[in-house]
């Protein structure tokens, strides 16, 4: 065979063991049997229909380049792969000096007597009332923001003199954005002339106008389990009644019991080992979940799935196309040899403050805690892994924040400098909500309609969307201001914006 | 069919500028990268490789002999292939590229073509209907591909992440 071909076929066998012992893989494979007895398929020419298929469709990514290394693929660019190592360097040292500042291990095994209480409690471990005034997050995402701030491509000049392109925010490195026509284009099921919900279904439009038929289609959908059509079909919005089965059908996630052992497994992980990371979460959502008006109720789900998480070793499968790398240890004695290697925590991932917030509002659609894990998991190997590393990636957290002030400053630019004259760069106030995919800030109604889009287009592409057309709602305010904290009062409270009329009018209604 | 690498020798850039190089500020867009092949003996080159460096457009002249009568001559196989689609920004700017080469029974000489698009036509069969039992025996060339990594030891779901049972740990490791 030639090279390009054993490539591909090495790459078919790959995706093959990938989907094995999934839903999709039983499905495909009926599909494929089903096909292969129709007469237009020609089995002398499949080989090469598929492979020309492939490349056409552009559904799967072109191959990576064979010379391409593994940490091309986590992240292309050497700056960006070099400013995570720094970032990650900082995380590690901040988390060892809490350790030996609190002689407090990384890990132990918990004594028997420990494990039973907690296996005891394992429902309700929001009782608990724990000293842990002694620990402190490890990180906070504005000291995240610093280092965005701070990344520079080495083989870029700026120039001395201003002009039109320069860019007056925040973020200095060149990365590709959309602009509005290009926004209108791929979200092009947004437009006006497009029924959503979150607009159209609102108390004054007849249901026969839209929403009822709306329904309709998504519960045929449902029925034909069509993930491909599902996520087509979500991009208007889902339907309350039909939003859980949906997203579950769009991520792949049917709960078989080999799901419900292997999060049993993860439970039993936790009875076993204690992790100073756990107490961290305690805290973190001790101090702010359990005070949110729309999140307090589900604290102890909260606990349960985010210490499970933690050792979830599947997660590790991710780092392959993460720019970020899981933390490395050694079992205590045992230092430099690489048989008593391990990564801490188990799934790689030092949460940051308020990771609780990526969790919660799946509370309000998953009632079973494994369903529930199972969700949330395939949402942050999917989507929310791309918040918290530094990377070149469209949706990831550096392309998002270039994208909200290329936006601002191209379309608003009346407002944008003037914030920016005030000492008030935008970025600073709309951080916090794009790393949080909005988490906390918007109404749950709201947030699972944004949500819903995400899921559509297979993009966070329109967090930094809405973080601009919020913007250029309270532009009026924003503009007689005169100083940052004024700018953060006028923008403090999200909970009664509507998020679909906001992304039209912006992308659709606004003269450009 | 085996491929080898060809060892070749890649000579520094050199700058092309119009006016003196010392007095003249402008920064030059068009570098010159020259490779020869030591090797005396003839060989077809399939495939070059390379990592980009924020090069936006890329040309490729070859330096061909024919035969020992007529003088060698350049050739421009590639003309300003592109490699980054906006060049002011990152795309594209540290990627890993190959240029196959295409043949066409038609020339006597092959030529260079850019990394294969979707748009290519296939060649064309010349011979009519391929031999049923050679495309049944590649068929099940893959298919047996498949079945290896299936029946193969599967990596384990649940996984372990203790050695023997114990994961004390004391401090993150830095390297």
């Amino acid at each position: 065979m030639l090279q390009e071909e054993s490539d591909i076929s090495l790459i078919i066998a790959q995706i093959v063991q990938k989907l094995k012992g999934s839903n999709l893989y039983a499905q495909l494979e009926r599909q494929a049997w089903a096909s292969l007895q129709r007469p237009e398929i020609k089995l002398e020419s499949l080989k090469e229909d598929i492979k020309e298929f492939f490349k056409i469709s552009g559904l799967f990514p072109l191959p990576s380049h064979p010379a391409a290394p593994p940490e091309h693929l986590k992240e292309p660019l050497v700056y960006m792969r070099k400013a995570q190592g720094s970032w990650e360097k900082r995380i590690l040292k901040s988390l060892n000096s809490m350790c030996t500042e609190l002689s407090i291990p990384l890990a132990r095994k918990r004594p028997v007597g420990e494990q039973k209480e907690l296996l005891n409690k394992w429902n309700e471990m929001g009782t608990d009332e724990p000293d842990l005034s002694l620990f402190r997050p490890v990180y906070a995402p504005k000291d995240f923001l610093e280092v965005l701030i701070n990344l520079r491509n080495p083989n870029y000049e700026n120039g001395d003199s201003l002009s039109f392109r320069t860019h007056l925010g925040l973020i200095q490195v060149p990365l590709k954005v959309k602009d509005i026509p290009e926004l209108k284009e791929c979200f092009v099921e947004l437009g006006l002339n497009t029924g959503q919900l979150g607009i159209d279904d609102s108390t004054q439009v007849p249901p026969e106008l839209f929403e009822n038929e709306h329904v309709r289609i998504g519960q045929k959908v449902l029925a034909e389990q069509d993930s491909a059509a599902a996520q087509q079909y979500i991009r208007q919005g889902s339907p309350t009644a039909l939003r859980a089965e949906l997203w579950a059908l769009i991520l792949n996630i049917s709960s078989q019991p080999e799901d419900i052992l292997y999060y049993e497994q993860l439970k039993t992980n936790v009875i076993q080992h204690d992790l100073l990371v756990d107490s961290l979460i305690y805290k973190d959502v001790k101090l702010t979940a359990s005070n949110d008006d729309y999140y307090f109720v589900f604290e102890d789900y909260l606990y349960q799935v985010l210490l499970c998480f933690s050792r979830d070793t599947s997660v590790l499968n991710h780092f392959a196309y993460n720019s970020a790398s899981p933390p490395k240890s050694y079992i205590r004695g045992k230092l430099g040899l690489e048989e008593y290697a391990v990564f801490y925590p188990p799934n790689g991932k030092i949460l940051s403050i308020n990771f609780f917030l990526s969790v919660a509002p799946l509370c309000f659609l998953y009632h079973e805690p494994s369903k529930l894990y199972q969700i949330f998991r395939e949402m942050y190997v999917r989507f929310f892994f791309r918040l918290h590393s530094i990377s070149s990636h469209p949706s990831g957290i550096v392309s998002l924040c270039l994208l909200f002030e290329t936006l601002l400053q191209t379309y608003l630019p009346q407002l944008f400098y003037h914030l920016r004259e005030i000492g008030a760069q935008p970025l600073r106030i709309s951080f916090k909500w794009m790393v949080r995919a909005f988490s906390g800030y918007l109404a749950t109604d709201q947030l699972l309609l944004l949500w819903d889009r995400i899921l559509g287009y297979n993009s966070l592409e329109i967090l930094a969307v809405l973080a601009a057309a919020v913007f250029a709602f309270r532009a009026v305010n924003l503009m007689e201001v005169t100083s940052l904290a004024a700018a953060e009062a006028v923008l403090a409270d999200l909970s009664t914006l509507k998020v679909m009329p906001l992304l039209q009018i912006f992308l659709f209604a606004t003269v450009t | 069919m085996s491929r080898v690498s060809v060892p070749c020798h890649v000579k520094g850039t050199v700058a092309l500028q119009v006016g003196d190089v010392r007095t003249s500020h402008g920064r030059p867009g068009v570098l010159v990268i020259d490779v020869t092949f030591p090797s005396v003996a003839p060989f077809e080159l399939q495939e070059i490789t390379f990592k980009n460096y924020y090069t936006a457009f890329l040309s490729i002249r070859v330096r061909q002999h024919t035969s020992m009568h007529t003088p060698a001559k350049w050739v421009t196989c590639l003309r300003d292939y592109c490699l980054m689609p906006d060049p002011h920004s990152e795309e594209g700017a540290q990627e890993y590229v190959s240029l196959f080469k295409h043949q066409s029974p038609s020339m006597t000489f092959p030529k260079w073509l850019s990394h294969p698009g979707p748009c290519e036509q296939p060649v064309p069969l010349l011979e009519g209907l391929p031999d049923p039992s050679r495309v049944s025996s590649e068929v099940q060339q893959m298919w047996a591909l498949t079945e290896m990594i299936r029946a193969s030891h599967t990596s384990a779901r649940i996984g372990r992440f203790d050695v023997d049972g114990c994961y004390d740990l004391n401090l993150l490791s830095y390297t």
